[in-house]
């Protein structure tokens, strides 16, 4: 029966991510969430005081909001038992050498040094709240580019200005209760700075390791690409599956500037007792471009819906995601998009797959300001459904004020078709390879849109969800 | 003077998105001190269809019941968040992590597919509050019981005036085989500066075994009116209903339709024609539930925009458990004649079955380039186009009008609108 | 160079080189059409024939990136689609767009609305149509159906036939590329024109490469254009030519193997 087979899949598929090391000469704080909790965190920083400041206003945001209604169920995530801050025993280190063992044997595993090595121009590493490791190849330093520990260019004067004009401009605290929650305590993440003109052509990449048990990470990434300049920057994110709640509830605000181009990329493989609250938004400028590539396997609830603010005439972005829910998992995620400027343009598609009692939705927003004339969007939107347990949603919306507007919107629901299955079987391919076949070549549009390394690794996620697939 | 009356959750979107959006449900409020005028309500049957209304008023609830009792037997595998998995999880065989964490809309989704019987499941597009209120001004509702195998024909007309509060409400039994064309006439003429009116119509719809159900509403109301058009519809085994809602008029319109197809191979086709004008806001909530196999709906809307109107149109197809080879499909069409128009979409598809089609699509935008240019080469600059786009959509409704009275009240609201319309339409 | 220079032509593209993306499609096109006259223009597949159509009714699918057209003694070069519409121009459509929503009759309404001797009030408009209507033997009811949408080949034909013979243009471009293919069509196309040219004494650029269409019919100059060039210019016995030999000699003299792709024109602009 269909029943056994789930946990089968569960338990094959996190074994590549799914290790733990032990928390000895960690440093965590009480469990909770209390002024006096959000003092200590800004205390071990020593940070600047507005930024405490920012921190006590924010918890004071967060305790009068109210948590969201409209989506996945959040009331198995109890905040008085979530651990906001836990400091691995290490600083931060710029070679992997230095880093204790299991802190770099970790790494190690996710094929992050060499990585590095192989195709990245610069490598980040978190670990729980801290920042582990940091590291830019000398080329990139020498363009002006600037990508450091956000914590690390606050103590910088000249950054601090620009950090302090920036930070949760994009996302205020006053967003939602997790943005609130977000802006009391926050720690670690990246800046990156890329000036005017500045085309760097190998990925930077941060990697988000959360090994606590009943833990949240809360890390706060900065970009800011000048004018004319270009970056492609990579996210990486996994856990240790617990059979507790651990939250993950970062922030990304992205400044993309007159004809800059920043892709972003992330493929987000939390383990499955994550509450992914992850909130992502870009300003694109006059000519700008984003593009957001999106792949989401993780997390046992996710509320993930990067958002692209086109602020300036003819500014594009594009937001190419899938969306994986296997079972245990509630997975909303999706796009939001603000035609804000004229002759703006828009391009969305998107892939949901649900299976072995998974529930996906997507969910979008397009919305076009009256000062959008000229503008356009597409959206496309299609989910698969691998068996009758499972359940896709797909939930989008449009609100359009402006005349000269045309958003076109298309999106499909439906299971692989018996005749696609027969054919390949007929030239005699298995069952459960055709259905890997054909589930890969749907997430096709999206696994091109990564770098081959990414792309591999994201079909070797869906192999591992495809596995145990037949019933 | 009466009471301000607000209803709330009217067109209430069954899984509601971002509450910044403010598309999930409208807040209504009706105008105060009205008087209530039932004598502006009236049921025609055609000649030859007189015994159909003559129903017994329990018909509509004593089918639902049956009904009810019919597809109680019906047993469904698993789904995400079922009772196997929540009595799993009770006896500590499964853990919290192991289950999918609903949204309300998913929880509640379950209860009707799992505990719900038809009737307790049976719902109207407008939602409680606005079908209790409509309910309340029309007193007891006209019943039209179409016995098997026979084809029948009503109108039903309300009639506004301004300053008063006019409600029809139908409840609909169509046997077996048999075949009603109801016609909904919503209308009220009133000068701009006259004092508000409310024009009702409240409708449970029960369409038995290979029934047919044809339902043509056209509402022309002048602005002063609050329109509301609520209906609920519950299918039987090969029924099929076609529903039209033209919408032309009224300052405030909101039109509901609940469909719940739970017998195999039912179907609903739903064709939507809506004008806005000056500063009219239509609103619109479409929930077709697919119960039964093979289930068909088609919902297909098209509407011009101009003034500073605006519109939002929820639009969703449920794929239920058990609701195999089902397809549902929606498109809708806007054109934006005028900046400062408001145009809302919510095309949602939620799927609980993997044998299934979901299907839709929406375009927002201006008359297209390749129109642009086709309509300029034969004369017309892009205002004159989107002019013809305005009285085009008048234009189609007065000449498939259902009756002379219908067309003359097109008529009416075209003349507000096109110079000489009536003469040109002629 | 053709030389009509005795009246001031209708029509007249002088130098006309047209592109759509970047891509130019005709180079520096000459074309004069005295009053009256019937022209045949003609070519192979890809020949540039439609865009020449589409570029003197003004498409902004297609950008005059140099040259002049000019139209009843005015420049028409920078005029959009409806005022050269208005000015006495008409572009029969291949393949009219379908408009969802809007009854033909409105439509035809719309489009004699404001015309100086064409403006009908309600029951005028209505006879004049069903009139117009029974000479293409087309059946009314189309006209309460939204345009385009549903309609044949033929259906679609007759209902730019019947907008020729309402508005009653000085000039009509007929693109009947491809009509020549539907024995339907055609004679729609023929009867049309039979009647636009007993109606009025209108002038006729005739769009084709097929010249089944133009028997009966008396044409005063044939122009032959070879991958977005007029290659050849001449009178009504080059139809039967053409017939005969086909455009192969035509191509070899516009110098270029493969000249029916412009793209393998634009790639050789260096001559």
């Amino acid at each position: 029966m269909a029943e056994k087979k789930r946990t089968e899949v569960a338990d094959i598929d996190r074994s590549l991510y799914d290790f733990t090391y032990g928390e000895e000469g960690f440093e965590r704080l009480d469990a909770g969430l209390t002024p006096d909790i959000v003092r200590e965190i800004s205390a071990k920083k020593d940070e600047p005081d507005w930024m405490l400041e920012f921190r006590l206003k924010s918890l004071d945001i967060y305790k009068r909001m109210h948590t969201p209604t409209w989506g996945p169920d959040i009331s198995g995530l109890d905040m008085d038992n979530i651990v906001t801050y836990v400091k691995p025993n290490t600083d931060q280190k710029s070679d992997w050498e230095s880093l204790p063992d299991d802190v770099k044997n970790t790494f190690e595993r996710l094929g992050i040094p060499e990585a590095e090595r192989s195709y990245l121009a610069g490598v980040g590493a978190q670990y729980d709240s801290e920042l582990v490791y940091h590291n830019m190849q000398d080329t990139a330093s020498k363009m002006g580019i600037v990508y450091s520990g956000i914590e690390e260019a606050l103590h910088e004067p000249k950054w601090e200005a620009m950090i302090r004009e920036k930070f949760m401009t994009l996302i205020p605290p006053t967003d939602h209760k997790f943005a609130a929650l977000h802006g009391a305590v926050w720690s670690g993440g990246s800046f990156v700075y890329v000036p005017k003109g500045t085309k760097l052509d190998f990925p930077l990449q941060s990697y988000f390791r959360l090994n606590a048990k009943g833990a949240g990470q809360f890390e706060h990434t900065l970009i800011i690409v000048e004018d004319d300049a270009d970056l492609h920057f990579i996210e990486g994110c996994s856990a240790p599956k617990y059979n507790v709640a651990n939250l993950h509830a970062g922030a990304v605000e992205l400044f993309v500037g007159k004809h800059a181009h920043l892709r972003y990329s992330t493929i987000e493989n939390w383990s499955k007792n994550m509450y992914n609250l992850n909130t992502k938004r870009a300003r694109v400028d006059e000519g700008g471009e984003v593009e957001w590539i999106s792949g989401s396997f993780g997390s046992h609830v996710g509320y993930l819906y990067p958002m692209s603010i086109l602020a300036g005439r003819k500014a594009r972005c594009s937001f190419t995601g899938i969306t994986f829910a296997g079972a245990g998992q509630n997975l909303d995620t999706g796009c939001k998009v603000v035609l804000g400027a004229p002759e703006t343009s828009a391009s969305v598609e998107t892939k949901g797959i649900s299976k072995s009692g998974g529930v996906q939705t997507f969910r979008s927003s397009i919305v076009a300001t009256p000062a959008a004339t000229g503008s356009r969007a597409s959206v496309s939107c299609q989910s698969l459904m691998l068996d009758d347990q499972s359940r896709s949603d797909t939930i989008p919306s449009m609100d359009i004020r402006a005349k000269n507007v045309d958003v076109g919107h298309e999106a499909t629901i439906g299971r692989i078709g018996d005749d696609k299955i027969f054919y390949l079987m007929s030239r005699g391919i298995s069952e459960e390879e055709a259905r890997t076949m054909i589930v890969n070549g749907f997430a096709n549009p999206v696994s091109k849109e990564l770098p081959l390394e990414y792309a591999v690794e994201m079909n070797n996620l869906i192999k591992l969800e495809m596995e145990g697939a037949i019933g | 003077m009466g009471e301000t009356k607000k209803l709330t959750n009217v067109n209430a979107m069954p899984a509601p998105t971002w509450s910044w959006l403010k598309m999930n449900a409208a807040e209504v409020e009706v105008p105060a001190g009205l008087a209530p005028a039932r004598d502006a309500v009236s049921v025609e049957p055609a000649p030859g269809s007189e015994n159909v209304v003559t129903g017994n008023v329990e018909a509509f609830d004593t089918e639902m019941v049956a009904a009810s009792k019919r597809y109680a037997a019906r047993s469904r595998a698993a789904a995400p968040g079922d009772a196997a998995e929540r009595a799993k999880l009770a006896a500590g065989e499964l853990d919290t992590m192991d289950v999918p964490a609903l949204s309300a809309y998913q929880r509640g989704a379950v209860r009707a597919e799992e505990e719900l019987s038809a009737a307790e499941a049976f719902l109207t597009g407008c939602g409680r509050e606005a079908y209790a209120y409509l309910r309340g001004l029309s007193g007891k509702p006209s019943v039209i019981d179409v016995p098997g195998g026979v084809r029948a024909a009503v109108t039903v007309r309300v009639d506004g005036r301004p300053g008063a509060a006019a409600a029809a409400s139908l409840d609909v039994v169509v046997r077996a085989n048999a075949t009603l064309d109801l016609t909904l006439a919503l209308d009220g003429a009133a000068d701009p500066d006259a004092v508000a009116g409310v024009v009702g119509f409240a409708a449970r719809v029960f369409a038995a075994r290979g029934a047919r159900v044809n339902v043509a509403s056209v509402q022309t109301a002048d602005d002063a009116f609050l329109v509301i058009d609520d209906m609920g519809v519950f299918a039987d085994e090969g029924a099929r209903v076609e529903v039209s809602h033209t919408v032309l008029g009224a300052g405030r319109s909101y039109t509901g339709l609940a469909a719940d197809l739970r017998g195999d191979a039912s179907r609903i086709d739903v064709d939507t024609s809506y004008l806005g004008a000056r500063e009219q806001l239509h609103d619109f909530n479409y929930q077709i539930r697919h119960l039964g196999k093979r289930t068909v709906s088609n919902m297909d809307a098209n509407g011009v925009l101009t003034g500073t109107s605006s519109k939002i149109l929820r639009g969703t197809i449920d794929l239920m458990h058990g609701a195999k080879g089902a397809e549902g499909a929606e498109r809708e069409t806007v054109l934006l004649a005028n900046d400062g128009v408001e145009n809302k979409t919510v095309p949602v598809i939620l799927c609980d079955e993997d044998d299934v089609a979901g299907n839709h699509g929406a375009t927002i935008g201006h008359v297209r380039p390749e129109q642009l240019f086709y309509l300029g080469s034969r004369g017309l600059s892009e205002a004159q186009a989107e002019a013809l786009f305005v009285s085009a959509k008048l234009e189609d409704a007065a000449l498939s009008a259902p009756d002379e009275r219908i067309r003359a009240s097109v008529v009416r609201l075209g003349e507000a609108i096109v110079p000489d319309f009536e003469e040109e339409l002629a | 160079m053709t030389d009509t220079t005795a009246a001031a032509p209708l029509l007249e593209l002088r130098g006309v080189t047209a592109a759509a993306d970047e891509k130019t499609i005709l180079h520096g096109i000459d074309l004069a059409v005295t009053a009256g006259e019937t022209h045949v223009l003609m070519g192979p597949n890809g020949a540039g024939k439609s865009t020449m159509g589409h570029v003197i009714m003004g498409d902004p699918t297609y950008t005059v990136q140099s040259g002049s057209i000019s139209f009843d003694g005015r420049d028409i070069t920078e005029l959009t689609p409806d005022k050269r519409s208005r000015a006495g121009l008409f572009l029969s459509f291949q393949a009219p767009v379908e408009i969802p929503g809007v009854p033909l009759s409105s439509f035809l309404r719309a489009e004699i609305a404001g015309r100086p001797g064409l403006e009908m009030k309600g029951k005028e408009f209505r006879r004049r149509v069903k009139e117009l209507a029974g000479q293409l033997d087309m059946d009314t009811a189309y006209l309460n159906r939204e345009l385009g949408v549903g309609f044949s080949g033929g259906e679609k034909k007759k209902v730019e036939m019947l907008q020729l013979l309402l508005l009653q243009p000085k000039l009509a471009i007929l693109d009947e590329t491809d009509s020549g293919l539907d024995v339907d069509a055609l004679g729609v196309v023929s009867r049309g024109i039979d009647a636009y040219k007993k109606a009025t004494d209108g002038t006729l650029v005739i769009i084709t490469h097929n010249t089944r269409i133009l028997e009966h019919l008396h044409v005063d100059r044939v122009h032959v254009m070879v991958a977005g060039r007029i290659v050849k210019e001449g009178g009504a016995d080059l139809i039967p030519w053409i017939d005969e030999h086909g455009f192969e000699s035509f191509e070899q003299v516009a110098g270029h193997g493969a000249a029916a792709d412009p793209q393998a024109v634009a790639a050789s602009q260096g001559e």
